[in-house]
């Protein structure tokens, strides 16, 4: 009798899963919020005078905690909930038959990747300069 | 007479299941299923229009205002809401999964505390951004 010795193959999964879960809490948790005060609460009017100014913003995304809490925004509402993205579409185009292979696999998560470090990227540049 | 050739085998062919691409239209849950799968487009528009503002910000004061402008037109607006209505609707079945995978605490408890959470970050950010401190 032949004893299987090769060792299986390591499944990639775990990390994809994670990334998924991570920025599923940050589009559960953090989001909300994101999208009430930048997008809606303005936009109505219901915020302060110059809450949004170009010298306040500049500040606080650049400046406050040393640059870390613009990263952490940057991490929780665009890199993170990009991989979820990323793998909701992945899974929902196999679901209707689209996708599902390696293809839609290399295409969601390469571009949750690259548009990540965009982002990241958009924040470092202005930060240096 | 008909195109299809008439089998005489005794013994069926191996079993293939029909799935059409709408299979999910067919059940509520499977229609919910697909919505929840859904709530990522409207995030993904959200996200767009954060990278337009980071963009506009390392850029100049006047592009920063054209952000500002761009994201008081109200189709924006209105996807900005339903990326807000979805995001609260994925938040209800991401906290109902979080005592399933692991259970610390009653259930209800858990889903009250993931709640809470996410009420505790929309304050500060509202707080923060809005200009009240």
């Amino acid at each position: 009798m032949k004893i299987e010795t090769a060792q299986p193959k390591r499944s990639d999964e775990p990390i994809w899963w994670a990334l998924f879960s991570a920025g599923g809490v940050c589009f559960a948790v953090v989001l909300p919020g994101a999208i009430l005060a930048l997008a809606i609460l303005p936009a109505l009017g219901l915020t302060t005078g110059d809450s949004l100014s170009y010298a306040r913003m500049a500040d606080m995304v650049y400046h406050s905690l040393w640059g870390l809490a613009g990263l952490a925004f940057v991490a929780a509402a665009i890199c993170l909930p990009l991989f979820h993205a990323a793998h909701r579409i992945h899974h929902g185009l196999h679901d209707l038959q689209l996708g599902g292979g390696l293809a839609s696999k290399l295409l969601c998560y390469g571009l949750a990747a690259l548009t990540s470090a965009t982002g990241v990227w958009l924040l470092v540049k202005a930060w240096v300069s | 007479m008909s195109d299809k050739p008439v089998s005489n085998k005794t013994a069926p062919g191996p079993y293939q299941p029909v799935m059409h691409r709408y299979w999910w239209l067919q059940h509520r849950y499977f229609r919910l299923y697909m919505l929840r799968e859904a709530t990522v487009l409207p995030l993904l528009f959200f996200i767009g229009c954060l990278l337009y503002g980071l963009y506009c910000l390392g850029q100049s004061e006047a592009q920063w205002q054209g952000w500002l402008a761009f994201m008081a037109q109200p189709w924006v607006v209105l996807l900005n809401l339903l990326a807000f209505i979805a995001s609260l609707f994925h938040a209800k079945t991401f906290f109902e999964l979080f005592p399933r995978v692991m259970p610390l605490a009653p259930a209800g408890f858990m889903i009250a505390g993931q709640w809470l959470a996410t009420l505790l970050v929309a304050a500060g950010l509202i707080v923060i951004l809005g200009g009240w401190i």
